[in-house]
């Protein structure tokens, strides 16, 4: 018995589905294959075409036909849904993605912002601190090339810091820099580079832990050649505690 | 209401509907293909209770051959196009998608051992669908392939007959058989092969009736 003996034999049992699952599978694999078999398959379906109406029928249900009826018309509409639905879906979830990401790039830009206000904001809550708590004020007036402008310093004995704010300074001419100095006991300490362009230009500084105790604030102009060490250049205002 | 055959020579029967029991068939077809919605709820109104029949008896669960009724119907109406094309016609074709439909549910059925399976051996219930829905005259379209289908079965040695309706109409596996009736497989096998040689002898002069 060859195996396509084993075919012949069961193409009656194929069209009658009496076949194993596996045998089912093996024999539909066959059937693409095979068109002598394939044909005779097709034979025996005609020939037996009408054999499921061996079964009694069946009376339908009142209202099954309008059922079916509109069951049929609407899976009709549910399958374009279908159809339609992944691709649907597919361009939400691509839209959504996109919106997440530019959401979550711009949440991110506004977050980071966000944390440099607020550290902007506790900046100025903490000099805005020193200046309400300071004990002492020191003003003196500046005169840098015919322009007047001015120097505060709060000093706020309690956390040892100065809020110091001058305005009216014009552009530092080519070369050189305005130098903030503390004035200490032992010697001149450098404070800190006073940037013109911020008018007025405000910053907060800590006692100098170097020099010894601290009698005063000097403000020069200093060439940007000479290291930061001392006072070299010409004094525009000099304040003493 | 009679099947009519496509041969020249042989009388066609007028059906009342005009459906597919009758020549119109492909005028049917014709209105299915143009999507009449109309011809869709005849279709339903005469291929149904057969296509019930062939479900219900096997499954046992009115619901569920509803439901292989309603998935048949509808692949019918949105392949009506394929359906039915190049001669074949079109309640063949019904009967035959409904009857694979009904099996693939069966086999699956069994295969999860669900409660239905079970309730499905329970001749009680088996005997409460038939009772209740079963349609016992000749009141609907198709009756008489129905009888000439019933006298080829009956024609059948009755070892023949049992194995096919337990294999046709039970969608059993020889295997399923040979438990069902403490034989041996291959004695299954052999009265199916019997059986359905006869029937394609006896069966051959309706198979080309149009419905």
């Amino acid at each position: 018995m060859s195996a396509h003996d084993w075919f012949v034999e069961h193409r009656m049992d194929y069209v009658a589905r009496t076949l194993e699952e596996s045998e089912l599978r093996t024999f539909q694999d066959h059937l693409a294959r095979c068109p002598e078999c394939a044909g005779e398959v097709a034979s025996i379906e005609r020939d037996l075409a009408w054999l499921p109406m061996g079964a009694a029928p069946v009376a339908l249900r009142p209202g099954l036909s309008r059922r079916l009826a509109e069951g049929v018309l609407e899976t009709r509409g549910r399958r374009w849904m279908r159809r339609a639905m992944p691709a649907a879906m597919a361009a939400s979830l691509l839209l959504g993605a996109a919106g997440w990401l530019a959401g979550r790039l711009e949440t991110e830009r506004l977050a980071r912002e966000l944390q440099e206000r607020d550290r902007r904001l506790a900046a100025l809550t903490d000099t805005v601190s020193i200046t309400r708590g300071a004990d002492r004020v020191l003003q003196a007036s500046i005169d840098m090339d015919g322009r007047e402008g001015g120097i505060l310093i709060f000093d706020d004995s309690a956390t040892h810091r100065w809020n110091v704010v001058i305005h009216g300074l014009p552009p530092a001419p080519a070369g050189q820099v305005y130098r903030f100095w503390f004035i200490c006991e032992e010697k001149m300490v450098p404070g800190a580079e006073v940037s013109a362009g911020a008018n007025p230009a405000l910053f907060t500084l800590p006692m100098p832990p170097e020099g010894g105790k601290v009698m005063g604030a000097a403000l020069t102009v200093e060439s940007l050649a000479t290291p930061p060490m001392e006072p070299r250049g010409r004094t525009l205002a000099e304040l003493m505690l | 209401m009679t099947p009519t055959r496509r041969r020249a020579g042989h009388e066609a029967r007028s059906s009342p509907r005009g459906s597919i029991w009758a020549a119109g068939g492909e005028d049917l077809r014709a209105r299915l293909v143009a999507r009449d919605e109309r011809a869709l709820a005849e279709l339903i109104d005469v291929a149904s209770p057969w296509l019930l029949g062939i479900a219900q008896g096997m499954l046992q669960d009115p619901v569920e051959a509803e439901e292989v009724v309603l998935e048949v119907m509808t692949i019918a109406w949105n392949r009506i196009e394929l359906v039915g094309a190049e001669g074949s016609a079109l309640m063949p074709w019904l009967l035959r998608v409904t009857r694979n439909r009904t099996i693939d549910r069966l086999r699956a059925r069994r295969r999860r051992g669900s409660a239905l399976a079970a309730a499905s051996a329970d001749p009680g219930i088996v005997r409460h669908v038939e009772d209740e829905s079963r349609i016992d005259e000749a009141g609907a379209p198709g009756w008489h392939v129905h009888r000439s289908v019933h006298a080829a079965l009956d024609s059948l040695p009755e070892d023949q007959r049992t194995a096919v309706r337990l294999a046709y109409f039970e969608g059993l596996t020889h295997s399923e058989i040979a438990e069902r009736l403490a034989i041996p497989l291959g004695t299954v096998k052999t009265r199916l092969r019997l059986g359905f040689g006869r029937l394609r002898v006896s069966l051959a002069p309706i198979k080309d009736w149009v419905l």
